[in-house]
C-alpha cells in the first residue's frame, strides 16, 4: 500500500537523522574537563598573532590570516584587529613570525593589553597526486595562551581532507590521463581559503565560549572530540 | 483512518528535524558583511581597488550593526576603520574611531590609547 511505503519512507528518514545527528563515535571529552583554564582564568581579549607556516604554499600565511579574526569574535572574545596588528609589529621591526612566536608573553599584555594571544600554525595546505585521485587537506593547529600566567588556555587541531579527483571512471590508459588531466584542472581551482573557514570552524566549536556570548560559562559540558588520546 | 494522523505528523516531524538540524538559526552576533571576503582579496590582489573595497565592508559592517543580536559594531571594526584614516592622513578621524572602539569594547582601550598618543606626537611634530 502507497500509505504504508511512505510511512516506512518517512520514519526511515526520522530514525537515520536521530542516529546520524550531529555527534560522531569519535571519544568525547566535556569541554571544561579538556580546558579547565579556560574556565578559571576566563580571557576576555584575544591577540591574533599572523600564522605560522609550515605547508609548502607561501601564500598560505597571507591568506589564512583572513580568515581567523572573525570565527573567534563570533565566539565571544574581544578579538584585536589582525591587519592593523601585524601592521603595528613590522612598525616595531618585527617582521619575522618565528620573532613573535618566541617573545615574553608579557610583552602582548604590556602593548596591546591582550588578556591572551592566539598562535595558529598551518600544518599543511597543500594538493596531494595520486594516480587516480587528489586531495586537498589544510590543517591548522591552533592555541590560546595567558598573557598573565604564560600557561596554554586552550589547543586544538582542525584538518578538512577534500576530494578533488572524484570516483574511478574506468577506461584503462586513456582512462587515467583523462582523469589527471581532471584533477589538474580541479586543483588549479581548488578554494583553499574557502575550506579554511571550515577548518576554522571546526576549531572555534571546541573553545569555550567568550564574554560578549550568551553561551559564556554555560557551555562546560558541551562535548568535543578528545584530540589529547590521539596523539 | 489511523494511518490518516499518522502521516501528517511524521510529515511534521520530519521538517521540523531537517529543519532545525543541529543549529537553531539566528540572526549573528555581529554584522560582517562582505568583510571576510574582501579582506582576502585585498591579499590576493594588493591595490587600491581592492583597499577600497576592505574600507566599504568595514563602513558596511558598521553601519548595519544595528541588525545584529548584539546591535553592537563587530569588535575591530572602528579601530580598523581609524587605522585607515591614519594611513590617509585624516588624523582627527582617525582618533574618533579609536575613541569609538575604546568605548563599545573597553578591552581596546590600553591599545587604543598607545594609538591616540601616537598620533598626538606625530601631530605635535608636523607643528
Amino acid at each position: 500500500m502507497m500509505q504504508n511505503r511512505l510511512i516506512a519512507l518517512l520514519i526511515f528518514i526520522v530514525s537515520m537523522l536521530i542516529f546520524t545527528g550531529c555527534a560522531s563515535s569519535s571519544p568525547k571529552v566535556k569541554k571544561v574537563a579538556e580546558f579547565p583554564k579556560m574556565y578559571e582564568q576566563q580571557p576576555r581579549s584575544i591577540l591574533i598573532l599572523p600564522p605560522m607556516n609550515q605547508s609548502t604554499d607561501a601564500q598560505a600565511k597571507d591568506y589564512y590570516m583572513t580568515t581567523t579574526e572573525v570565527p573567534f569574535a563570533l565566539k565571544g572574545y574581544y578579538t584585536f584587529p589582525t591587519e592593523m596588528v601585524s601592521d603595528i609589529m613590522k612598525q616595531e621591526g618585527v617582521y619575522d613570525t618565528e620573532v613573535l612566536y618566541n617573545m615574553p608573553l608579557d610583552k602582548y599584555y604590556e602593548y596591546f593589553g591582550a588578556d591572551a594571544v592566539l598562535f595558529t600554525r598551518i600544518k599543511k595546505w597543500d594538493v596531494s597526486y595520486m594516480v587516480l585521485a587528489s586531495r586537498l587537506t589544510i590543517s591548522i593547529e591552533a592555541k590560546i595562551v595567558s598573557t598573565k600566567t604564560s600557561q596554554e588556555l586552550w589547543k586544538y587541531t582542525g584538518t578538512v581532507v577534500v576530494d578533488l579527483g572524484g570516483g574511478d571512471t574506468g577506461g584503462g590508459i586513456l582512462g587515467l590521463i583523462a582523469k589527471v588531466v581532471v584533477a589538474a584542472v580541479n586543483t588549479a581551482t581548488a578554494d583553499y581559503v574557502k575550506y579554511a573557514h571550515i577548518a576554522n570552524k571546526k576549531i572555534v566549536n571546541t573553545l569555550p565560549a567568550g564574554p560578549y556570548s550568551e553561551m559564556h560559562m554555560k557551555d562546560q559540558n558541551l562535548e568535543l572530540i578528545d584530540q589529547t588520546i590521539r596523539r | 483512518m489511523q494511518n490518516n494522523k499518522t502521516i501528517p505528523l511524521l510529515v511534521i516531524t520530519t521538517i521540523a528535524l531537517l529543519m532545525s538540524a543541529c543549529s537553531t538559526k539566528q540572526e549573528p552576533l555581529y554584522i560582517y558583511g562582505d568583510y571576510s571576503q574582501s579582506y582576502y582579496d585585498s591579499k590576493k590582489n594588493l591595490g587600491v581597488n581592492t583597499a577600497l573595497e576592505l574600507q566599504k565592508s568595514i563602513e558596511y559592517a558598521i553601519e548595519n550593526a544595528s541588525e545584529s543580536r548584539s546591535g553592537r559594531v563587530a569588535p575591530g571594526m572602528y579601530a580598523n576603520l581609524g587605522y585607515i584614516y591614519l594611513k590617509g592622513g585624516k588624523a582627527a578621524q582617525a582618533i574618533e574611531s579609536f575613541n569609538k572602539e575604546k568605548s563599545i569594547y573597553p578591552e581596546s582601550a590600553h591599545f587604543m590609547n598607545r594609538m591616540i598618543k601616537k598620533i598626538d606626537l606625530m601631530e605635535g611634530k608636523n607643528k
